[in-house]
């Protein structure tokens, strides 16, 4: 008779490789806008600094658009569904999660590498305030 | 270059610190010696281990010392130590002093010592047989985290070798500036201060708490060494269960904490995220729990002992883990937890690799000699499910592990292929919840079913009837519960039907077992109470987590081509407009600046199907400005708590002028006023509209006018009609004159997007300089008057207090204003003025007043004593009978008076928060009675 723990233990690794199977399509690499059409993906890329950004929180507080570069140097016009996220125009990186659509990348969801307050090694000097 | 003499600095606390950084060294060094002379000898000599214990106790005094002069640097803001410069500012409130020790990696790293030092003193203390293995880890990691704030550079060919960072070092050590050849730099600069995110008690709390945790697994990983070195597998059980215990609940406690500052304090909107630093600590506390179950097992009947070893081993190893995910810099910007990186990398990997490597190496060396009964565990036991549990338990471990790894993973491969993409996970809430599910179900069954069994399946055929029944009558109802629960909240899937049904099982089974309990012995409810809190705590899940939903979603928009509607989180508020959401009505009625924090009053009207007010209150939320108030630095929520949900609610953006205030300068700068001359009653046409100046006030009501002393000021109040809007809304523009200077006030009606200014004319219009004014002298007696052209003058008093802004009162001065009354017999109008005259220095002075609505300026210029006669000068502006001004007017400026809110509700949110701190309550009663209750008695059986 088979001794229980390798009975346990078999289950057990057999219920490890199903859940890594079904999880393998939850991982995926950073895509490009190329390869975003129709699929859910995350984009990474730099803000186009010297194209328009939108956003009118007067009537669309949940929508904030604008122009991103991916690696391949492709621009999309990119439609945020949340408001502006703050220091946006100082992003270095960007990745964006979402989905293109007729050539407009719908994203709910966005990362923003910041320069770091610690890198510039500047010293604040004493504001003589009156 | 000559050396510069700099002034003003505390030399002395950076070099004890120095020294106390070396000792602390230096006597960690011996302690870890000295202790492992007496683990690897024979003989049983006691002075190494005396020498072991003084040496850390020398240690303990040296790091106290290091710690007690850094609060002593940060308390008296001597900037020109680094660490001092980095965490505290000026403007940094003292009950932040903790938190801004802890923010930086060195005084956090100085804080976990901390925790090590109390712990290892009350261990010594205790006079353990296995003492001398347990303090020989502690001390092995006191070496290690000591080289973290060494601080020792070592050239390596061209480049330098860093090891640890020094909190001791000062500022012009660490950076090349000018403001060093100051011999004065201390006078120029301040502190950068703690970043106004992490300025609220929680930060005060939470670290202290959660690395007493991490201080405590080391212990129970010690005792399984100290086990495995001396080849002596019982002895170690028993003293260490108190300590794995203890550990478990602090640990548990310390996560707790920052999930509910994640949720109370910061903008994330829920209380768990799977964000990688979270996941790198729950897992150790996973297990260390399943180390926990298997000691039990372990004392009791001899099985698990393996399993035991590997927990206690692995629990304290990922506890390295996590500190390296979160200092080394490898998640990138991927959670919120990163330390800001410092370059210890290697140091970190030494850490964990020398830990793991000698923990698992050991017990795969000893593994064959780890005692094992040869028979298996009954299948009717409560031993095999524990296991099983604590196996499952491990599983998921495993598995949050590996997807956490995932950046550590990246980084490894790009370091050998540059051209590696990284991977990512699309969705980590989904993934996460997706595998933990089962685990919450299986633990959940685990830990129902398990109770009513016994260990050794003790008299199992005789219990086997009423074990039996028992699950069958619990399951059923769990069964109904569950249906009914899914009646009022939905379930949307089979497998959170099953969850909720794990849950409600273990909550009834538990209650049973502690009802059962309580009449033997309270002590043994121990594991019930922990149990039960599982159970709740899965309940709680599916309520507060699943059924969460937003209150600010606002039903009448139009939804254009996003067919999800949770996208819509955020609605709009205008400052005294209420608005109509998802079951409430919201208004954002007023805000206040008080320091750096500007608190905004939302006011929730809960609202039924027709439209009565069921419930009326308020919500605070903030924006936290940043240390220089050029921008907004943080969003914190505000939530309404009840018994069987929370309100949360949080700002999520501001008008840009509102949150930076470059962009509120670029946006100012950007506005085109145009300017109009107008009379009083023109109707003049801008584009569609209309504005009508109406009159002319000389008490301006404006709220910044008021906020400042002017010596006189106006404004105009207009209409503007707008045919766009078809309404009319009324302002008020002022101008306010303080000595040469001319200040002016516009006004800006939101809803037309406008902006009205005045100019400079119509001051010099209306009045009238010094240099043209033509006096004529008045001189009244008490009680009299006098007519000045259309002016009746009456004098009706004198007060002797006298305050004015242009007036220094000095010791000898006579000061004295006078009542004049002021009737224009024209128009019937009365006013009252009150000039003054001052004697300072023998030099006689007046003190001017201005009768704007009259154009009047009024002087007291003379006191006749005997004749008891005063005279008074008085000047009419020269004002034109009709005059034009100038009006500038701005269209299209963008609003400044709203807010982006978030809302959302939280159902029986208090049944996860409950549920978690049972858990806690459970571990903690399971301590209380190891430690202060000797001659323990063996479970029920």
């Amino acid at each position: 008779m088979i001794k229980r723990p390798y009975i346990i233990a078999a289950l057990l690794i057999a219920a490890g490789i199903f859940v890594f199977i079904n999880s393998s399509k939850d991982v995926s690499s950073y895509a490009n806008f190329n390869e975003a059409y129709g699929n859910r993906v995350k984009v990474v890329g730099t803000l186009s600094k010297d194209k328009p950004m939108e956003y009118d929180p007067e009537n669309k507080p949940n929508e904030f658009s604008f122009v991103m570069k991916d690696d391949k140097n492709v621009e999309k016009k990119v439609v945020l569904q949340q408001p502006k996220p703050q220091d946006f125009e100082m992003s270095e990186q960007i990745v964006v999660t979402g989905t293109l659509k007729e050539d407009v990348f719908y994203a709910d969801e966005i990362l923003m590498k910041c320069p770091s307050k610690y890198k510039d090694e500047e010293i604040a000097v004493k504001s003589n305030s009156i | 270059m000559q050396e510069i003499q700099y002034l003003g600095e505390h030399l002395w606390v950076g070099q004890i610190g120095h020294f106390a950084i070396i000792l602390a060294f230096v006597s960690a060094l011996l302690a870890t010696f000295s202790f492992s002379k007496d683990t690897f000898s024979s003989s049983g000599h006691p002075s190494w281990k005396n020498l072991g214990r003084y040496s850390f106790y020398t240690h303990g005094v040296s790091v106290f010392v290091l710690i007690g002069l850094i609060f002593y640097a940060m308390y008296h803001q001597m900037y020109e130590y680094k660490y001092v410069f980095d965490h505290v500012s000026p403007d940094l409130p003292m009950k932040y002093i903790l938190s801004a020790f802890w923010e930086g990696q060195e005084g956090s790293f100085m804080l976990w010592m901390f925790w090590h030092i109390v712990l290892g003193v009350i261990l010594i203390r205790s006079n353990y047989k296995m003492e001398s293995p347990v303090m020989l880890i502690v001390a092995i990691c006191q070496v290690l985290l000591v080289t973290m704030i060494l601080g020792w550079q070592i050239p390596w060919g061209d480049s330098v070798f860093k090891i640890g960072s020094n909190p001791t070092l000062m500022l012009r050590q660490t950076m090349e500036a000018p403001i060093f050849n100051n011999a004065d730099y201390l006078s120029l600069i301040k502190g950068n201060g703690l970043n106004p995110l992490l300025q609220n008690y929680w930060m005060t709390i939470h670290p202290p708490t959660l690395f007493l945790g991490f201080a405590m697994t080391i212990f129970p990983f010690g005792f399984a060494f100290a086990g495995l070195i001396k080849n002596d597998h019982q002895s170690w059980l028993a003293d260490a269960y108190k300590w794995s215990v203890f550990g478990a609940a602090i640990l548990g406690i310390g996560i707790l904490m920052g999930s509910f500052w994640a949720f109370e304090a910061l903008s994330f909107g829920g209380y768990w995220n799977w964000d990688p630093v979270e996941n790198a600590s729950l897992v150790p506390w996973i297990t260390l729990v399943a180390g926990l179950h298997t000691h039990l097992i372990a004392k009791h009947t001899g099985h698990g002992l393996r399993s035991t070893y590997f927990y206690y081993l692995i629990s304290f190893v990922l506890i390295l883990y996590s500190t390296f995910l979160t200092r080394s810099g490898v998640l990138g910007d991927s959670s919120v937890h990163s330390f800001t990186q410092m370059g210890l990398e290697w140091q970190l990997v030494i850490l964990v690799s020398f830990f793991f490597l000698t923990g698992i190496g050991l017990w795969l060396f000893r593994y064959k000699n780890i005692p094992q009964p040869e028979k298996d565990e009954n299948l009717y036991s409560r031993e095999f499910w524990m296991f099983i549990g604590s196996l499952v338990l491990l599983f998921s471990g495993i598995l949050i592990t590996v997807s956490t790894s995932l950046p550590v993973y990246n980084t490894i491969m790009q370091y050998f292929n540059p051209t590696f993409e990284g991977r990512v996970i699309n969705d980590p809430v989904a993934h996460y919840n997706k595998s933990q599910l089962w685990i919450g179900i299986f633990v959940s069954i685990l830990a129902s079913a398990s109770i009513f069994l016994r260990y050794k399946a003790i008299n199992w055929e005789f219990n086997r009837k009423k074990v039996v029944k028992k699950m069958l009558i619990f399951s059923a109802v769990s069964v109904l519960s569950t249906f009914l629960f899914a009646y009022f909240i939905p379930l949307y899937s089979w497998q959170f039907y099953i969850f909720t049904f794990a849950g409600f099982l273990a909550t009834f089974t538990n209650i049973d077992f502690i009802i059962d309990i309580f009449r033997q012995k309270m002590k043994l409810a121990a594991s019930g109470i922990a149990h039960l809190g599982f159970g709740l705590m899965l309940i709680g899940l599916i309520t507060s987590g699943l059924h969460a939903h937003y209150v600010s979603t606002n039903p009448f928009v139009f939804r254009g081509m996003f067919e999800d509607a949770d996208l819509e989180k955020y609605v709009q508020l205008i400052k005294g407009k209420p608005l109509m959401t998802k079951g409430y009505i919201l208004t954002y009625e007023s805000d206040t600046l008080i320091e750096r924090e500007r608190k905004y009053k939302i006011r929730f009207q809960k609202v039924d199907k027709d439209l009565n007010v069921t419930e009326n209150f308020t919500l605070e939320p903030n924006a936290m400005y940043s240390n220089d108030m050029m921008k907004v630095a943080a969003f914190n929520p505000d939530t309404r708590h009840y018994l069987h949900k929370d309100i949360f609610c949080c700002v999520v953006a501001l008008p840009l002028a509102m949150q930076d205030a470059v962009e509120a300068k670029k946006q100012e700068d950007s506005l085109r006023f145009e300017t109009y001359k107008v009379q009083l009653g023109d109707s003049i046409k801008i584009e569609n509209d209309i504005m009508i100046p109406k009159s002319i006030s000389f008490r301006p009501k404006h709220q910044e006018y008021q906020k400042h002393e002017h010596d006189t000021g106006l404004s105009v109040l207009f209409d503007w009609v707008s045919a766009s809007k078809d309404s009319t809304y009324s302002g008020e523009t002022s101008v306010g004159l303080d000595g040469a200077l001319l200040y002016k006030y516009p006004e800006s009606i939101e809803d037309a997007g406008l902006r009205v200014r005045l100019e400079d004319d119509i001051m010099t219009t209306l009045f009238t300089g010094e240099e043209k004014l033509t006096y004529e002298d008045v001189t009244l007696k008490i009680g009299n008057s006098l007519m000045v052209d259309e002016y009746k003058i009456s004098l009706t008093g004198f007060d002797k207090n006298v305050t004015h802004r242009h007036y220094t009162p000095k010791e000898g001065d006579i000061a004295i204003s006078a009542q004049l009354e002021i009737v224009n017999t024209k128009t019937n109008n009365a006013v009252t003025a009150n000039p003054i005259y001052i004697i300072q220095d023998n030099m006689p002075m007046s003190l001017k007043e201005y009768v704007g609505e009259e154009g009047l300026h009024l002087r007291f210029s003379n006191i006749d004593p005997q004749k008891e006669e005063f005279t008074f000068k008085i000047a009419r502006d020269k004002r034109p009978d009709s005059f034009s001004f100038s009006m500038a007017v701005a269209k299209n400026v963008p609003r400044s008076d709203y807010v982006i809110l978030e809302a959302k509700v939280f159902p029986a949110i208090n049944l996860f928060w409950g549920g978690t701190i049972l858990m806690m309550i459970g571990l903690l009663i399971g301590w209380y009675y190891k430690k202060f209750r000797k001659n323990p008695t063996p479970a029920i059986s």
